[in-house]
């Protein structure tokens, strides 16, 4: 055994320097502190199906790690992003339903949400493929696949995008399905001599003879206009129900030189409505408002649009059947939250969910607004606030959020 | 027996061995003779699966070598493959940990036989006791057939004489003994068989005590025949 | 199991010197640093509180608190690392070469000795491994006791107090050799066990072919990168992203464990049949 010393005394020192690190660093609860969303006024039961996903990180160390946090009406729960959640990496909720539910069909799709469409029937899968060389890209085509849900069939193929010599690059914004036939949204990027622009294309496809039927461009740069150019945005739906309009907020844009800048500045602002079936183009009015398409919502009968104008959210709703415009109301948030920077907002169930983005002591602002409303009134069901359970604990933090779940 | 058969051996594009073959009993002492860069030395470092042949092969016992023959079958080469910095001891220990044929007392006999000091580093040792000691290493193991690659190059003559004592002792009765030289002055009568090798090829195998009985011919009679027809 | 381990045994104990005087100059350098970066942050307090009569409170809003990152960064701490690095790397090599060199070429010892001959390309790679454990361990003991000697020279109201966790996991190239999960441990030194053993291959390939040996070994290094990275080929350029993330990870480990094999295998064959001395 002598002999065996060395060799011995370092196999224990190994076993139990390491082994002891490791067993420290996965019993270790770091130590978190709990946050809550501390009701003000309304019933709290309004935020139980609500879950905001985000990061929370430690300041006070200098090294700039964040844990993954959910809170939720429960509190907050910390989950250490592990070796193998770094490698799978973490998709959409909806889609990992869909990876889930539809393992083979979802084989190389992608995470991309605007890429698929659900109906009762179908789950239905468009994107956006090209080869890209040195210079420029081309070969522009739709992939498009087809599950059943029923009988688990799959139809699959492919189409050549039309009109495809000047594109420098495309990606997929939305796909519907009405009936026979898929609806593809996309944001085409053009090159011209000049310079590049955007145009948002609906292309019509049929799904029984596999071919583009129609090709309608939704927003272009507008003729003669010296400087001006247009942006289009595609107001927000749920991902996973299938609405047979599109609504755009359109608005030109005039680039204002200044001696050592540039600004610009919105001339124009409109909003249409674009029947996918009919291929109907409407103009929608709307009032002066500052409208953020971030925010906005589509629900499939009524748009809302919103937007902030001091510290007040603005909700004014347009009913898209009887085309009228529906009261506008005002939701207040409290003075130090987020600055006016905007907060995030979900629809569902006729149900307005808003919740701010930050939190960061430093910065003063230690608390940050959850709200959820009827949608339609405005009338507040549930005001609160997120903010640390205990107030003593650490304020050298921050915390981010960046995903509303409504389930 | 060992039996060497028809083995090829080249170093790049020169032959080295065009298909050697003899056999060495056990029990008997046989000498391959050669001059330098015959690929004596290649043999040896063939029968232990040292270096890979190009054709032929090797039985010991009727069969090919594998990890249990070294228990049976040892080879000294011509410098001590020892750590240096190891002692005498250190040496046999390792030796002793690794081979269950090792044999503790005809080692301590050997140390006694060559008045080596134990405790001694081998980097300390002087070319002759490092070849004693290579000895020593090599026939303490209770293995039936020894190799030896020129026991004798280099070493002072009462060295010389000393390890040619070993062979007429008990140490190396009753083994197989493969030993390797280029001047067989000191050893012509210790014997029994002869194999000359030249140009890759064996010239003449016989056996020595024949020679000497039937023909009246000494091993160095014998190759003067061969090397000046 | 028992000649491996006697194997083992007598290969660590014969890099045992190189490995003490690594871990001696790491210990040495690595507390100088600590003197050194504490004495310095000490002075500059003295002198900005004492000379240019800056109150504390502004200092320290200045400046920051001394801790043990400020150690961590300094090449007091990250030489003598990267020297026990470079010192495996060498090893990896020369615990094959030194068998050859000089005039009591020990290959014949071990090639001739009682055992497979596998076991000595174990014992060599587990000798790596001791040694290589070996520095991550105990530089895991000395942090500690430097972060002691820091707590010793800063007072208190000088000082950010981190933990061995903290400090490892604050430094990108520390995460390396200390993954703040097992997995991540495994997974990372199981990646430099594939690679030691494909050097390994590549050497032996060279003591049995020389000159053919080192193009011989190349190829076979080559061979095993393309192998190892084929299914992420294959997913990219092939089939269309066709895997979910865990199922590569599953095929890169069946991936890494055959070009594991596929070394021992290869490694066996030459030391059994085409290694020369």
């Amino acid at each position: 055994m002598k002999k065996y010393w060395k060799f011995i005394s370092i196999l224990v020192v190994i076993l139990l320097s390491i082994g002891t690190f490791y067993v420290k660093s996965a019993t270790s609860e770091e130590n978190h502190p709990e946050f809550v969303i501390k009701t003000q006024s309304g019933d709290a039961k309004e935020i139980e199906p609500l879950i905001l996903d985000g990061y929370y990180s430690d300041t006070s160390t200098m090294n700039y790690k964040s844990t993954n946090v959910k809170i939720s009406s429960e509190g907050s729960t910390y989950e250490r992003r592990s070796f193998l959640d770094q490698i799978i990496g973490q998709p959409p909720a909806v889609i990992k339903v869909y990876q889930e539910k539809y393992r083979s069909f979802m084989r190389g799709k992608g995470t991309n949400v605007n890429s698929f469409s659900e109906t009762d029937q179908v789950l239905a899968y468009a994107d956006v493929d090209y080869k890209t060389d040195s210079f420029h890209s081309h070969d522009f085509t739709f992939p498009i696949s087809i599950l059943n849900k029923e009988d688990g069939s799959v139809q699959s193929f492919t189409v050549e995008i039309p009109d495809s010599e000047n594109m420098d690059y495309a990606f997929m914004e939305d796909v519907q399905m009405i009936e026979d036939e898929l609806y593809l949204i996309t944001n085409n990027m053009i090159r011209s001599s000049e310079s590049s622009y955007d145009e948002k294309h609906v292309y019509t496809i049929d799904l029984n003879n596999q071919t583009i039927t129609n090709d309608e461009t939704l927003s272009q740069v507008p003729e003669g206009q010296e400087g001006n150019h247009v942006v289009a945005e595609i107001i927000r739906t749920s991902p996973t129900e299938a609405n047979d309009h599109l609504i755009l907020l359109q608005k030109e844009i005039k680039v204002i030189h200044d001696p050592e800048s540039y600004r610009e500045e919105v001339v124009k602002q409109e909003v249409i409505s674009y029947n996918l079936a009919t291929k109907e183009k409407e103009s929608i009015p709307m009032s002066d408002l500052p409208i953020d398409s971030e925010l906005s919502f589509f629900d499939g009968s009524s748009i809302y649009f919103i937007g902030v104008e001091e510290q007040e959210i603005v909700v004014s709703p347009y009913h898209l059947a009887d085309g009228k415009a529906g009261e506008e109301y005002r939701l207040q948030l409290s003075g130090d939250a987020d600055h006016g920077s905007a907060p995030m907002t979900t629809i569902k169930d006729g149900k307005l969910y808003l919740s701010g983005m930050q939190i960061n002591p430093k910065l003063n602002m230690n608390a940050t607004d959850v709200i959820v409303a009827d949608v339609k009134t405005g009338e507040i069901l549930f005001k609160g606030q997120i903010t640390l359970d205990d107030s003593e604990a650490t304020n050298q933090y921050e915390l981010y959020l960046h995903e509303m779940l409504v389930e | 027996m060992i039996e060497v058969k028809e083995i090829e051996k080249r170093y790049g594009r020169k032959k080295i061995l065009k298909g050697v073959s003899f056999t060495a009993e056990k029990g008997e002492i046989t000498c391959l003779i050669g001059i330098n860069g015959v690929g004596k030395t290649t043999i040896l470092k063939a029968i232990m699966a040292l270096t890979p042949l190009h054709k032929g092969q090797i039985l010991i016992d009727g069969k090919p070598i594998d990890k249990h023959s070294f228990e049976k079958i040892t080879f000294i080469p011509d410098s001590l493959t020892m750590l240096p910095h190891m002692t005498i001891n250190e040496a046999m220990e390792f030796m002793k940990d690794f081979y269950t044929c090792w044999n503790q007392k005809r080692a301590n006999e050997l140390l006694g036989f060559f008045r080596l000091d134990p405790s001694s580093r081998i980097s300390s040792l002087s070319k002759g006791n490092t070849a004693k000691v290579n000895l020593l290493l090599g026939l303490a193991l209770d293995v039936d057939y020894v190799l030896m690659d020129e026991p004798f190059s280099g070493i002072d003559m009462f060295s010389r004489e000393e390890i040619a004592n070993v062979f007429t002792s008990h140490l190396i009765e009753n083994r197989g003994v493969i030993i390797t030289t280029h001047e067989i002055g000191d050893i012509e009568h210790l014997l029994d068989k002869v194999v000359l090798l030249d140009d890759g090829l064996v010239t003449k195998e016989f056996s020595a005590e024949a020679a000497r009985e039937n023909e009246g011919k000494s091993v160095i009679d014998v190759m003067r025949e061969v090397y000046q027809k | 199991m028992k000649k491996y381990l006697q194997l083992v045994n007598f290969e660590f104990n014969r890099i045992v010197k190189l490995f003490t005087v690594l871990l001696g100059i790491t210990f040495v350098a690595q507390m100088i640093g600590v003197v050194v970066q504490s004495r310095s942050y000490l002075n500059l307090a003295n002198e900005k509180m004492y000379k240019e009569m800056m109150p504390q409170a502004e200092f320290l809003e200045s400046f920051g608190q001394m801790s043990f990152l400020q150690i961590a960064k300094s090449s007091w701490f990250f030489g003598p690392i990267a020297l026990c690095v470079a010192g495996v790397a060498f090893y990896i090599f020369f615990i094959w070469y030194r068998d050859w060199i000089g005039k009591n070429t020990f290959i014949y010892r071990l090639l001739m000795l009682p055992t497979s001959r596998l076991n000595i390309f174990f014992a060599k790679i587990t000798t790596i491994l001791l040694m290589t454990f070996g520095f991550v361990a105990v530089q895991l003991i000395m942090i500690p006791i430097e972060i002691m000697v820091l707590k010793a020279m800063v007072p208190n109201e000088f000082r950010l107090d981190l933990g061995v966790m903290e400090v490892v996991t604050s430094i990108p190239e520390l995460t390396l050799i200390f993954p703040s999960s097992i997995m991540e441990f495994i997974f990372n030194y199981g990646l430099g066990l594939l690679a030691v053993s494909v050097l390994f291959t590549g050497i032996l390939f060279e003591r049995s072919y020389k000159w053919k040996g080192i193009l011989a070994g190349l190829l076979y290094g080559a061979l095993a990168v393309v192998v190892l990275l084929l299914p992420l080929l294959l997913h990219e350029f092939v089939l269309n992203n066709f895997f979910y993330p865990i199922e590569l990870l599953v095929l890169e480990i069946i991936m890494g464990l055959l070009v594991l094999s596929a070394s021992i295998w290869v490694s066996g064959f030459l030391l059994k049949k085409k290694v020369t001395v």
